[in-house]
């Protein structure tokens, strides 16, 4: 057998090689905690969308339990949105009670937020504005030093992304590169109808990322949602540094059952069926594949952000432990205007949250199955040339020094 | 048993009660606690008025759907959440191989739609 012709993407891309992939990072507790200190601790994390705190003083408060902290995201008076770790100066209180659990949302209309332990004020930009009896505080407290400790924020495209490394100076957009040009100019904020979905999977936060970074799975995992959609392969991968892309183009041969039909003559909301091109940026489907469903890219390191036409959504998986993950699914759609539309855009909708849930069906098998240590390596093919890439990134990520 | 629909949907009256539900995670529930038959049975009976039903209640601008119409809305949107079922998944009331639904969380399923 001649490999060469037949395998696309090892031709393009012959330095990621073509071995088996050892399951240890998947497994093993040292490899994780390396995980959090070099990847996790280091890197340009999404955390949310400028939509979610649209007025001066919203606030948005996110656990990111993987470094035991939480993160306030708030809209100054300046409109600036700026992230702190939610640990008051004085004796280390929350400062905002996470009543929401993982994400807890609040706003003030003085664009302050008061602990309320014994109420110390904080403003937007972190300063401690108030101590109450600051009198009889000794003398080597000063209210001037006492503000809340930043965390590095920055905007791209409307997603509010943090970095817990506040030694180093690279921006957002220098981390992005040619991944963050080739998605930017596509009309995120106009898609304002949001569903999000989430769970907590007893799995390693790569068995959960992977399953959704391929397309291989689509005949057998959605034969239920959606019977007869096939891939045609993946087209148009490029690897932009530490992260990647690809277009998904999928052959939809089912005709589709009474309701189906009447949500597709109302709505573009589903994914599985062609659209004419409006909106996609230009380097997206760079050839108008008729067979394009949507553009998968891959933020190192956690990150999943799908775009087509008139539908975009993303899955962020955020570690929680060796075995232990928090999916977060988003699927984003325009603002409907009928209630016609607005049946359509919830058959669509439910369509998918079932195909997540045929997604989300074998991440705890896998992790039980790879527990036993019965296999040592996973075998990847051709298409699925995104996942090789990522083992290759987190392997260059553990190997710098701490 | 009084009446909660519009009189040219009177055939679905036997429906409602059980299906005119407010929120997907109230619908979602429903489905997964019904029998295959009362899917179908649903299904059967609401699929042919759908076009009927969606214009209906788009005789009104999104957002200001009288309250009288509320019920023939939200038994639309029950059938949004069941049909999968009864066109994909041979009328079993579960998503076939999936994960558990009930950890399955929708954040914006408690939101009344209306």
């Amino acid at each position: 057998m001649n490999r060469k012709l037949t395998l696309r993407w090892d031709e393009k891309f012959p330095e990621l090689g073509g071995s088996p992939i050892p399951i240890d990072p998947c497994i093993s507790p040292e490899i994780y905690d390396q995980e959090v200190e070099k990847v996790f601790k280091k890197t340009w994390l999404k955390v949310g969308r400028v939509e979610e705190i649209p007025k001066k003083g919203d606030y948005k408060v996110k656990k990111l339990s993987f470094a035991n902290t939480s993160v306030i995201l708030i809209r100054g008076k300046d409109d600036q949105i700026r992230g702190f770790h939610n640990t008051c100066s004085h004796r280390g209180n929350k400062v905002v009670v996470e009543t929401g659990g993982e994400e807890t949302f609040g706003s003030s209309r003085a664009a302050v937020v008061t602990c309320r332990f014994h109420g110390w004020v904080y403003d937007a930009k972190g300063d401690l504005v108030n101590v109450p009896e600051e009198n009889k505080f000794h003398p080597c407290f000063a209210r001037e030093e006492n503000g809340l400790a930043k965390i590095r924020t920055e905007v791209w495209e409307g997603f509010i992304f943090v970095n817990l490394d506040d030694t180093a100076t690279e921006s957002l957009e220098q981390y992005l590169g040619d991944m963050g040009n080739h998605l930017k100019g596509y009309p995120y904020e106009q898609m304002a109808d949001v569903f999000s979905y989430n769970t907590v999977l007893e799995c390693n936060w790569k068995v959960a990322h992977d399953a959704f970074a391929e397309a291989y799975h689509v005949e057998t995992i959605h034969a239920g949602s959606f019977p007869n959609v096939f891939g045609s392969g993946l087209q148009d991968v490029e690897l932009f540094g530490d992260h990647r892309t690809a277009a998904v183009c999928l052959t939809n041969n089912a005709s589709p059952k009474p309701a189906a039909a009447l949500s597709n003559s109302i709505t573009g909301a589903s994914l599985v069926n062609f659209k004419a091109r409006t909106m996609l940026p230009e380097n997206v489907n760079p050839s108008n594949r008729d067979d394009f469903a949507f553009e998968l890219s891959v933020l190192f390191p956690n990150l999943l952000i799908h775009i087509s036409e008139g539908v975009w959504f993303t899955h962020q998986f955020w570690p929680m432990g060796p075995n232990k993950t928090r999916w977060e699914g988003k699927y984003y759609l325009p603002k409907v205007n009928s209630y016609a539309e607005r049946w359509a855009q919830q058959f669509a909708v439910t369509l998918q949250r079932n195909a997540w849930l045929e997604d989300t069906a074998t991440m705890e098998d896998t992790q039980a199955a790879l527990l036993s240590g019965s296999k040592k390596v996973m075998h990847l093919q051709d298409e699925e040339i995104l996942l090789r890439h990522g083992y290759h990134v987190l392997e260059k990520y553990l190997n710098k020094e701490a | 048993m009084s009446n909660t629909l519009p009189n040219q949907f009177s055939s679905l009256e036997p429906f409602s009660a059980k299906w005119a539900l407010s929120t997907e995670g109230k619908r979602q529930q429903e489905r997964i606690h019904s029998t295959p038959d009362e899917l179908k049975a649903f299904y059967d009976a609401i699929m042919p008025q759908m076009e009927e039903i969606l214009s209906t209640l788009d005789q009104h601008p999104y957002g200001q759907l009288p309250e009288e119409l509320h019920p023939l809305y939200w038994m639309s949107l029950s059938l949004a959440e069941i049909a999968p079922h009864v066109e994909l998944y041979k009328g079993s009331n579960h998503v076939p191989f999936s994960f558990e639904e009930a950890r399955f969380e929708a954040e914006h399923g408690n939101q009344i739609n209306i």
